[in-house]
């Protein structure tokens, strides 16, 4: 969780991406900064994000992200 | 019959809300099937075979999929994990093939309505440069209403069961409603199965509530198209039709009241649209939601026509950013590079597509593919320069948040929009050319009190559009704060009530631009 944190940090410094729950409805995350994030995640966690995953559910806060990670990751 | 006819609000939907409500619970969808064709047969008589095509295709592929995704489940039981990897791929594989053969099928026939007239007339210009002369027949067809909408429909249901996001429906009855629904056949919202199949088919009693709220949604948008659009058109089409009579200044606020006309004209619609299916129980999505109070291009896209962007991005733009060519070709930008270049390239190729689709979407001709190309070069360009416009704003105490710089993005996106509706309404792109260079170079404010005079509206036209307008950004706002506005009338005296009610019914019936001397605007995005 530590690692996505930092990369969302990274990504865009000004949001509170602990406490944030509509990250994407927000936008706070637009599309291209969506790919970037999962570029990033792609390679910090080996996991391939297959399109039907990207919805905003999926990506609204850094604890649904993160449990979208688990999950691609039990699935492989 | 469209959907500002009195004939549609105020006879037809009234007797089928009272039919709906005495049929048996069961009949209720069928019922709306049959007022839906019989909808679609007003527009497009026997053209309606081709949306009973598309569904029954849809249908057909769907059952197909689920049947190999049945099958697939069934081989796989007690296999090796190699085993399992060729069975999966196999039915994969013929699980795509269904899926491509059958969106090939229906844009074909988006393509001979929408497409074929374009495609001759530039092949038989390509052929002239080689001494050929009218190469092909040139053929003039009309196309069934709203196969723009619900050929987008068709495809997301087919993209959506395949990527197993929703399951294949075993009913024939319920395809053919979802694509057929009469209030979003001809302008949208483009819906997703998933969203709508479990209100759409409920049969759900009509309840007074939802009568008046659909009545209240449907009245406002009468008031957009017919007190402001209608009105704003007759300026609309005599700078459109005759911009070299008239100097820059009034040429901009042409485009202006041009993409406020567009605005109310479709938003209006939607008003209509959303308050008819609301009666019945059955909510749509919101199509628009304020998007003139946009920061920059990529939000107002966001904002406006939602649900045709909201298409785009799952079906085009993240497949194609996310699919093996693209990723590879950007593998290599980013070891050099970083992520940010890659993945500015990612989306750049992406939104070249979407933006080309987008373009051609809207209509079959240059104009359209500048307007798509236009807002592509402006969303890409907000993106690469977005670091430096943050580091200038830092560097030069600039506080982005505060209140006067915010006006400064709304405006410059406002302006942005009206530039690109000015081409997007031009009679062809060089007339849009034509008209930018009379803003940009004929300058001049001294004739512009006359030029409006000249234009077909009296000053009580002007004085009941500032009124209008000011009604509808009062409304804007509220919404923009998430004020639940019906909900608060609703629990107001039933004096201020029906008071409220009946200020907006006069409004539009003393102030409506209709009758003698009014064209009333023609629905837009029906033609798209």
């Amino acid at each position: 969780m530590e690692k996505l944190l930092e990369i969302l940090e990274e990504l865009e410094p000004d949001v509170d991406f602990e406490n944030c729950e509509n990250l994407v409805d927000g936008r706070y995350l637009d599309s291209l900064t969506i790919l970037s994030l999962i570029s990033e995640i792609e390679d910090a966690f080996d996991v391939q994000i297959p399109t039907v995953e990207i919805v905003p559910a999926n990506f609204n806060s850094a604890k649904k992200i993160w449990a979208l990670i688990e999950r691609l990751q039990e699935e492989d | 019959m469209s959907y500002f006819n009195v004939l549609y609000a105020f006879v037809a939907l009234p007797i089928l809300v009272a039919l709906y409500n005495i049929v048996p619970k069961k009949i209720r969808p069928i019922l709306l099937l049959l007022a839906s064709y019989a909808f679609f047969f007003s527009y497009s008589k026997f053209l309606i075979v081709f949306v009973m095509l598309s569904s029954l295709s849809i249908y057909l592929a769907g059952r197909k999929m689920s049947s190999l995704e049945s099958k697939k489940k069934e081989k796989l039981e007690g296999l090796e994990k190699e085993e399992k990897k060729a069975v999966k791929e196999t039915y994969q594989k013929n699980k795509r093939n269904v899926l491509v053969f059958t969106i090939i099928f229906n844009a074909f026939f988006l393509f001979i309505f929408k497409y074929l007239g374009f495609f001759v007339k530039n092949t038989n210009h390509l052929v002239s440069f080689f001494g050929g002369n009218n190469f092909l027949p040139i053929i003039k067809l009309a196309a069934p209403i709203g196969i723009s909408f619900y050929t987008l429909q068709a495809i997301s249901y087919l993209v959506d069961i395949y990527r197993e996001k929703i399951e294949a429906e075993k009913k024939l009855l319920k395809v053919m409603l979802y694509l057929s629904f009469f209030p979003t056949v001809v302008e949208g919202p483009i819906t997703r199965y998933g969203d709508i199949k479990d209100t759409i088919y409920e049969g759900t009693r009509v309840t007074y509530q939802n009568f008046c709220f659909g009545y209240q949604r449907i009245l406002f948008g009468f008031f957009k198209k017919m007190v402001i659009a209608d009105r704003l058109n007759i300026f609309v089409k005599i700078i459109f039709t005759d911009y070299m009579s008239y100097s820059g200044p009034a040429i901009f606020l042409g485009a202006i009241f041009y993409t406020i006309l567009l605005y109310m004209e479709f938003s209006g619609t939607m008003d209509v649209v959303i308050g008819s299916a609301e009666m019945f129980g059955i909510t749509l999505p919101e199509n628009f939601r304020q998007p003139f109070f946009s920061k920059n291009i990529s939000e107002f896209w966001s904002r406006w026509h939602i649900s045709l962007g909201q298409w785009f991005k799952d079906y085009i733009f993240y497949p194609v950013s996310l699919s093996k060519p693209v990723k590879k070709l950007t593998t290599g930008i980013k070891k050099t590079f970083g992520n940010r270049v890659s993945s500015l390239t990612m989306g750049g190729i992406a939104l070249f597509a979407v933006w080309s689709l987008n373009g051609l979407w809207h209509g079959a001709g240059y104009q359209y593919l500048f307007f798509g190309y236009y807002h592509f070069t402006l969303i890409l360009l907000g993106n690469i320069f977005e670091p430096w416009i943050v580091a200038f704003c830092t560097k030069a105490h600039i506080n982005r948040k505060s209140i006067p710089y915010r006006i400064f993005q709304t405006v410059k996106t406002c302006i942005l929009v009206f530039i690109g509706e000015l081409f997007f309404r031009a009679d062809g792109l060089r007339a849009g050319f034509s008209m930018m260079k009379r803003i940009l170079t004929d300058f001049q404010f001294h004739h512009i009190g006359r030029e409006i005079a000249s234009l077909g509206l009296d000053i009580k036209d002007y004085i009941v559009l500032a009124i209008a307008l000011l009604f509808v950004l009062g409304i804007s706002i509220l919404r923009e704060r998430r004020i639940p506005i019906r909900e608060k009338i609703s629990k107001k005296p039933l004096v201020l009530r029906w008071t409220l009610y009946y200020v907006l019914i006069f409004a539009i019936l003393i102030f409506g631009a209709y009758g003698k001397g009014y064209v009333p605007v023609a629905p837009i995005y029906a033609d798209f």
